[in-house]
């Protein structure tokens, strides 16, 4: 059979097994959005910003772990896709971006809505195709799933010129099996001499912490992690990015470390004698001052990426591979050498552990002062949502405090519950990225913990949600100002608070909410917190806005002592260092 | 530091070459000098093809070499880097070469 350009790309598409595709139409991807009219397999979603399209794709993909796809026009449709993309980048996940192209013959001739898509997209992709003819698009499709999803996952782009999507033209349409792509061979499996210098290391160490990141949960080894942690009892720490790959009320889990981690997994870090990194990559966030991070660890590091290894930290011991595999191997290597594990050895360790978090641990009671004397706590409103919705909710968030206070508060226990931008910290993100998740799970709770300057980075989006029905919970975090940066001042410019309040000029999120058909609710009084989320999570067919006014002079703490400062210097509240 | 030479070989594409010059400048890298040619003698190719099971075709293959002055982490990062970069099949430096993202350590280059 022969079709035509714009129909091979999108059977391609739905070859792929691709169900939703997050966009929004122009003059170049015209020919495409025809195609898209005429099929049923795959549903198109109408965003009202090419942003929304790419976060929304990519809250997709990271509740699935299938990968998102966005169609977006030249030009400006191109551009406005960038930070979604470079989000979906620094984060390592798959999504796949076609942007249409001016036509062929006026590439180059600064053509109305023209912009150099592969130029302006190359530092922010993992790779990235330009459609020179007809015939190659369903390789390139093929190609660009493949790369998107296999090693260290990306985002690919895929810039296709107009007239190479020309209804009127025909070609031979056979979707390949496979994509040979010679000279790109990520690892999978794990080399043996790695993984027993790997359990070597482990089996003498006395103070050990599993420090397991997003890695983890993009190679959906979540099973093997907790595996590998039941072998051996070794305490476990997890990145921002990592939530829940190790459960949150899991015995061993010390919280979330780095710059806002909790005191005992920041001074289990530092203290410890071996560190066992598993799909993270020691972002600054988490080293503090590289030179004086955990000076009298060991450090194995899993991942799949080779210039993640050593980047930063000086890994002893380097495990290449798929962590999935990586962790297989470990735990059958280890389960043969099961006498060898000597748990009794560990219990200073933990006695120690202990007495850290008794010490400066999280303070989880927040949530019982109803008292209408003081404001409503950032801390506890996230409890009491997280209470709500019994720790069950898929969780997505902004940035900033409120971002915070949500991987702090609300306890994951399975992976690809937190959806958050950890990487580049993409404001904005929240609102747009339930949407994909709210699509792929439209029988779960999805919750959106934001603040009130994020949400009105892509507030826009909650015209599509009122389109497609998407019972999304949106809880504002609403403290007058931009929290983080405030506190930056508050902490390190002496509380000068340039540009960051808005308070005359903030909208009313009820009357805005219901001014789309979406339920609006005002919480300002901490008797009104408990029955006002709990009213917001009964209301199962409308997205429901909660604005809750919080304290505007809360800080998040702990907070790492930086410049010059190691894991074990923190903040642990307003003048108060360890 | 000193300076040190990088040789690659990859696909002759369109946009294979900025994406190693971006890379240079995404990454913080300075390039000293650099120079592509289409590869015509495979000759000394050979053992990539039998490697790798494939037939290199006229002008389906360059290679760059890339002088570069850094320090041995760095130029372990930068070796690290490109090896990434999709249309890369072998990138070597003095003492290693990424073949198809497989680490050997020599320079087979």
């Amino acid at each position: 059979m022969k079709i035509a350009g714009n129909d091979i790309l999108i059977q391609s598409l739905i070859n792929e097994g691709v169900e939703y595709i997050f966009g929004y139409p122009g003059g170049a991807a015209l020919h495409i959005y025809d195609s898209i009219f005429n099929q049923k397999e795959m549903q198109h979603i109408l965003v009202r910003h090419e942003q929304g399209a790419t976060h929304a794709a990519d809250g997709y993909a990271r509740a699935t772990g299938k990968p998102g796809v966005v169609l977006v026009t030249s030009g400006p449709g191109a551009t406005n896709a960038i930070t979604g993309i470079a989000t979906a980048f620094m984060d390592s996940i798959p999504m796949v971006v076609i942007s249409g192209q001016v036509q062929s013959h006026l590439i180059g001739t600064d053509a109305f809505q023209e912009t150099d898509m592969i130029g302006v997209s190359r530092p922010i992709v993992k790779h990235s195709f330009t459609v020179d003819k007809q015939e190659n698009i369903a390789q390139i499709v093929k190609e660009a799933f493949h790369i998107a999803t296999s090693g260290r996952q990306g985002p690919v782009v895929i810039d296709v010129p107009k007239d190479l999507t020309n209804p009127d033209e025909l070609f031979d349409f056979n979707y390949p099996e496979k994509a040979n792509i010679r000279s790109y061979n990520p690892p999978v499996k794990p080399e043996n001499h790695q993984v027993s210098r790997a359990v070597d290391a482990i089996l003498t160490a006395e103070r050990p912490v599993i420090y397991a990141g997003g890695g983890t949960i993009s190679s959906n080894a979540s099973d093997e992690l907790r595996e590998l942690n039941e072998l051996l009892d070794f305490p476990v720490t997890n990145t921002l990015m990592g939530l829940g790959v190790y459960p949150g009320t899991g015995k061993r889990f010390l919280g979330m470390l780095g710059m806002h981690g909790t005191y005992q997994a920041n001074m289990a870090m530092h203290n410890a004698d071996l560190i066992i990194a598993v799909g993270a990559r020691f972002d600054d966030r988490i080293t503090n001052t590289p030179e004086k991070f955990a000076p009298k660890a060991k450090v194995i590091h899993f991942d799949v990426d080779h210039s993640s290894v050593s980047k930063i930290i000086e890994a002893d011991i380097a495990v290449f591979g798929q962590v999935k595999d990586s962790l297989k191997a470990i735990n059958n290597y280890l389960r043969s050498r099961k006498d060898e594990i000597n748990r009794q050895k560990l219990s200073p360790w933990h006695q120690q552990i202990r007495e850290w978090k008794e010490k400066h641990g999280l303070n989880h009671e927040l949530y019982k002062n109803d008292s209408d004397e003081h404001p409503i706590l950032p801390q506890a409103a996230v409890q009491h949502i997280y209470q709500e919705s019994e720790g069950k909710a898929f969780v997505t968030s902004d940035v900033g405090q409120h971002q915070m206070f949500a991987a702090q508060y609300y306890h994951f226990d399975e992976p690809r519950k937190w959806i958050n931008s950890g990487g580049l910290g993409t404001m904005g993100f929240g609102l747009p990225s339930a949407m994909g998740v709210k699509l792929a799970y439209p029988e779960e709770e999805v919750i959106c913990i934001t603040g009130e300057g994020s949400i009105q980075m892509c507030i826009q989006e909650l015209s599509t949600c009122s389109q497609y029905k998407l019972p999304i919970k949106i809880f504002n975090i609403n403290n007058l100002a931009l929290g983080m940066v405030k506190q930056w001042q508050d902490m390190n410019y002496d509380g000068r608070h340039s540009s960051i309040s808005y308070e005359d000029s903030l909208p009313d999120f009820v009357g805005l909410a219901e001014s789309y058909g979406h339920v609006g609710i005002k919480i300002t009084k901490n008797s009104e917190l408990k029955e006002g989320i709990a009213k917001a999570l009964s209301i199962k067919d409308k997205l429901v806005f909660v604005d809750i006014y919080v304290d505007p002079n809360e800080h998040v703490y702990p907070m790492l002592v930086a410049p010059n400062g190691s894991l074990k210097d923190m903040w642990l509240g307003k003048g108060e260092k360890t | 530091m000193i300076q040190r030479k990088l040789t690659l070989v990859m696909e002759n594409k369109p946009g294979a070459l900025a994406r190693v010059v971006g890379l240079f400048h995404q990454r913080g890298y300075n390039i000293d000098s650099l120079h592509v040619d289409p590869i015509e003698d495979f000759e000394p190719f050979r053992f990539i093809e039998d490697e790798l099971g494939i037939k290199f075709q006229v002008g389906e293959v360059s290679r760059l070499t890339i002088r570069t002055t850094v320090g041995d982490k760095l130029m372990r990062q930068i070796l690290r880097q490109i090896n990434k970069l999709i249309e890369v099949i072998a990138v070597s430096d003095d003492e290693s070469t990424y073949l198809k993202g497989v680490l050997r350590n020599e320079n087979l280059l």
